[in-house]
């Protein structure tokens, strides 16, 4: 049935705007993304540090299981104005020390980039992210060091994220300090 | 009893025959009865296209993500060649 409510809310975000602005579009699908997720894990936690613009935000993960339990870890958020056509660009803040992850914060996730596709949301990203702390993947590297030692051994992995999580220094990084309780 | 009509209003809905009444597409996440985000009225010139695949979407939510290279011509939810549905 012609959803009128739909059409008048939609007509009401966009007051102010040029209807056929593609600001307004992403913005309308976004707050949609956004309203969609009243429930988030308590492992995750999204921040809007200007709550003016919607286009910009951070995420807050803390694993409680797996290699990373115990490190919180900061991401900002870029939404494009393309968006749901084009992905986000996400960036980790802090050194960390992650086979997916690479020095600068650059993340290897196949949604963020070659697999992307408009009907996935920032739902699917924040799954994706926090899958990436508690299944590394070897075999899709950006940091083929950490790769490389997840393979031969999960000990000596394990062992290199924990000290890499306390602010540890090895192979010529410093990586910052993530710990909860430091 | 005699009754005379001296006034009528007429009143009709319409809506696209998708499977489901609050039907959206999964692109824009409007309704399909109201027009993608491109467009200010719904109606003929902003219709939903069926995909060979069976999916819909707002026609140009599905064309431009085609028309982008990231697709790869595929459709978004099962990764199908895309193509439009003939009538």
């Amino acid at each position: 049935m012609l959803n009128i409510m739909s059409i008048k809310k939609a007509k009401a975000a966009n007051a102010g705007a040029p209807p056929t602005s593609k600001t307004s579009a992403a913005q309308i699908r976004l707050q949609k993304d956004l309203a969609d997720m009243d429930h988030l894990p308590s492992t995750m936690a999204l921040a809007f540090p200007d709550p003016n613009d919607v286009f910009h935000f951070r995420l807050t993960i803390t694993p409680d299981e797996g290699f990373y339990r115990g490190g919180r870890f900061h991401f900002t958020f870029t939404v494009p104005t393309s968006y749901p056509h084009e992905p986000p660009r996400v960036l980790c803040t802090q050194t960390i020390y992650h086979p997916n992850i690479d020095l600068e914060g650059k993340v290897c996730l196949n949604i963020l980039r070659e697999d992307w596709k408009p009907v996935l949301n920032i739902n699917s990203i924040l799954v994706g992210l926090q899958y990436l702390f508690l299944e590394p993947n070897a075999d899709d590297p950006l940091n083929k060091e950490a790769a490389a030692i997840l393979q031969s051994s999960r000990a000596t992995f394990d062992a290199n994220v924990r000290k890499a999580m306390r602010g540890g220094a090895f192979g010529g990084v410093t990586y910052d300090n993530v710990m909860v309780h430091p | 009893m005699k009754v005379t009509i001296t006034e009528w209003h007429g009143a009709a809905y319409w809506r696209w025959n998708t499977d489901e009444d609050d039907d959206i597409c999964g692109i824009c996440r409007h309704s399909f009865e109201a027009a993608c985000p491109d467009c200010q009225l719904p109606g003929d010139n902003c219709p939903p296209l069926w995909g060979e695949c069976s999916h819909v979407y707002h026609m140009h939510c599905i064309h431009k993500w085609i028309s982008q290279e990231a697709s790869k011509g595929q459709c978004p939810l099962d990764r199908q060649p895309w193509e439009d549905k003939r009538a």
